[in-house]
């Protein structure tokens, strides 16, 4: 069914294939940029990832700023706050941001507190507010396959003071370029290759489901689903298989350009609230409740689940499974990849092993209510029905 | 080739903003008689901080209302622009409005088409959301409740008490008994 009306953009330009990174000069060049922030962190530094990275700015006759290396796991107000702090005092004219998800929405913090003259990224929360302002020249390289925050206008950021994962929504958010190279997940361990491929199936379904569903997110959750269908196994078996990495990369952009515009819902939103209050990784979160945020929205989305039966498990399970019975087995096609990955990474299966106890589940449902994500699921949930669902993960 | 050209708004332009602005200041006092009537609504505004002022506009220079929680009360301003909103929802043009504002479309699928932009806390977004559905409840007919509301409307008081209820400015926010949730969908008192 097409929707009486919907918006869809994807605005980044993107360069896929290896030796992509060795173009971000140029493209730096082309959006008439000269001096980068560079935000990363130490554990990639220390990989020697971004060294490459930063070897092939000087090259390409790029200056470099300010390198700020220390963004934490959650991305933070504080931390944002301060890099762009440092990008004014250096005289920056762009953000290069090499990391997961954690690194690219801190410099989609930063993009956000620059651009709007502001300098606390708490004064201009809020979704769409960011209309018709010049936004900073900003490149994404994306170092695990999962976030899509290369290719999305959202961006997570911890309130440490509340304890509060904060969504950030705006299609100007988008960064110019998005650079996927192979050489940057090969190192990526299995254990964070499962569970981040979980992220980027959990945007996809989500995506599918959600009240600002169309045409063209589908198509793009469609593929990313095939994709990691094929992908994701290969490339927690075969972390080195250059191929593999490529597709699961283009499988997280592709899943990030789908629910960027069509949202995501109840298990977004029960992530992110675990993350709040028990530090709970993303993927992890995404991983262990995918299954039954499914199962809750069973009752409204289960056709659009039935249709993703051909994309999770391919044709021929497809086509030997009654159209009744499609829905529950895309959500047991699921479970399968899941348990897959737990016998062959140590991939959690429940909120317990993810480290959540259940004197927090009360926390988690409420915090959950009030995340901007459960607005855009297809069924209303409130507290109560959120904590029968946390409970069940449990 | 013209230069300089004005273009005067049509009269159905006219007709859209004043009828945006009067569903508007129905809107900002039904939120504060839902406060007074309502537990669920009362609760959600008791956890807004002390100061808290949510404006609903539309742009440009369009029709708004305002209300603010100080000292336990929440009080209707009406269109005054000259308090500054912590919380402020604007839809982009009136024609994305009156949808919302005539029962044909509900807040959050606006928000879901980009209709509407929110400056502010997402989270005291969402609980504005969930006070804006129990006042539609009070205030739309329950057929057309169905077709914007996330579940069918619950009332702890009747469609006459509530519309009586827009009489008043202001609501007392302390804690008072009140009955518990009608679970039958459109019950009147």
């Amino acid at each position: 069914m097409i929707p009486a009306y919907y918006e869809f953009a994807n605005t980044a330009k993107v360069l896929s294939g290896e030796g992509a990174i060795e173009n971000i000069p140029f493209e730096l060049k082309n959006l008439r940029c000269g001096n980068a922030l560079v935000i990363t962190n130490k554990q990639l530094r220390g990989l020697g990832m971004v060294d490459h990275v930063l070897r092939v700015l000087a090259d390409g006759g790029i200056a470099i700023g300010v390198l700020y290396d220390d963004v934490p796991v959650d991305s933070s107000v504080l931390v944002v706050n301060e890099v762009a702090g440092a990008f004014r005092e250096q005289g920056c004219d762009c953000i290069v941001a090499v990391g997961g998800g954690s690194v690219i929405d801190t410099a989609k913090g930063v993009t956000i507190v620059l651009s709007s003259g502001a300098k606390d990224l708490m004064k201009v929360r809020g979704v769409d507010r960011l209309v018709g302002r010049y936004m900073t020249p900003f490149v994404a390289v994306p170092t695990t396959a999962g976030t899509g925050s290369e290719v999305t206008g959202a961006a997570v950021i911890k309130d440490t003071e509340r304890h509060v994962k904060m969504a950030f929504a705006s299609f100007n958010l988008v960064p110019d370029v998005a650079v996927l190279d192979p050489r940057m997940t090969l190192g990526l361990p299995q254990r964070l290759t499962g569970s981040t491929g979980m992220d980027a199936l959990t945007h996809a379904v989500e995506a599918v489901s959600c009240r600002q569903a169309n045409p063209l997110s589908d198509a793009y959750a469609a593929t990313a689903i095939d994709l990691i269908r094929e992908y994701l196994p290969v490339a927690v078996n075969e972390g080195h298989d250059k191929p593999a990495r490529l597709a699961m990369a283009n499988a997280a952009l592709l899943a990030g350009v789908s629910f960027s515009n069509a949202m995501v819902g109840i298990v977004h939103a029960m992530g992110h609230a675990c993350g709040g209050v028990a530090n709970v990784p993303h993927g992890d979160a995404m991983a262990v409740l995918l299954p039954h945020g499914m199962e809750f929205n069973m009752d409204c989305a289960g056709p659009r689940y039935g249709e993703l039966l051909l994309h999770l498990a391919g044709p021929d399970v497809y086509a030997r499974t009654p159209k009744a019975e499609r829905p529950a087995a895309a959500v047991a096609a699921v479970r399968a990849l899941l348990d897959w990955l737990h016998e062959r990474s140590g991939q959690p299966v429940t909120l317990a092993e993810c480290g959540v106890t259940s004197d927090q589940l009360p926390a988690i449902a409420k915090l959950a209510a009030d995340d901007g994500s459960i607005g855009m699921n297809p069924k209303d949930a409130s507290v109560d029905e959120l904590l029968a669902v946390l409970k069940a993960a449990l | 080739m013209e230069t300089e050209v004005r273009v005067r708004p049509g009269s159905a332009k006219a007709a859209k903003r004043a009828l945006a602005a009067v569903v508007f200041a129905v809107l900002g006092r039904g939120l504060v008689a839902c406060a007074r009537l309502d537990s669920r609504v009362r609760a959600e505004v008791q956890s807004w901080p002390d100061g808290m002022v949510v404006t609903l506009a539309v742009a440009p220079r369009g029709p708004r209302t305002t209300v603010r929680k100080a000292g336990g009360r929440l009080e209707a301003l009406g269109m005054r622009g000259d308090v500054e909103p912590t919380l402020l929802v604007t839809f982009k043009n009136v024609e994305a409005a009156v949808p919302v504002l005539i029962g044909m479309k509900g807040v959050l699928q606006s928000f879901a088409e980009h209709r509407a932009s929110l400056a502010g806390d997402l989270a005291l977004g969402m609980s504005l959301v969930r006070c804006l559905h129990i006042v539609e409840g009070y205030l739309f007919p329950d057929l057309m409740n169905r077709r914007i509301l996330p579940r069918p409307a619950t009332r702890e008081a009747g469609h006459l008490r509530a519309y009586a209820g827009l009489l008043g400015r202001t609501a007392e926010l302390a804690p008072s008994a009140a009955p518990a949730p009608d679970s039958t969908e459109g019950a009147v008192s």
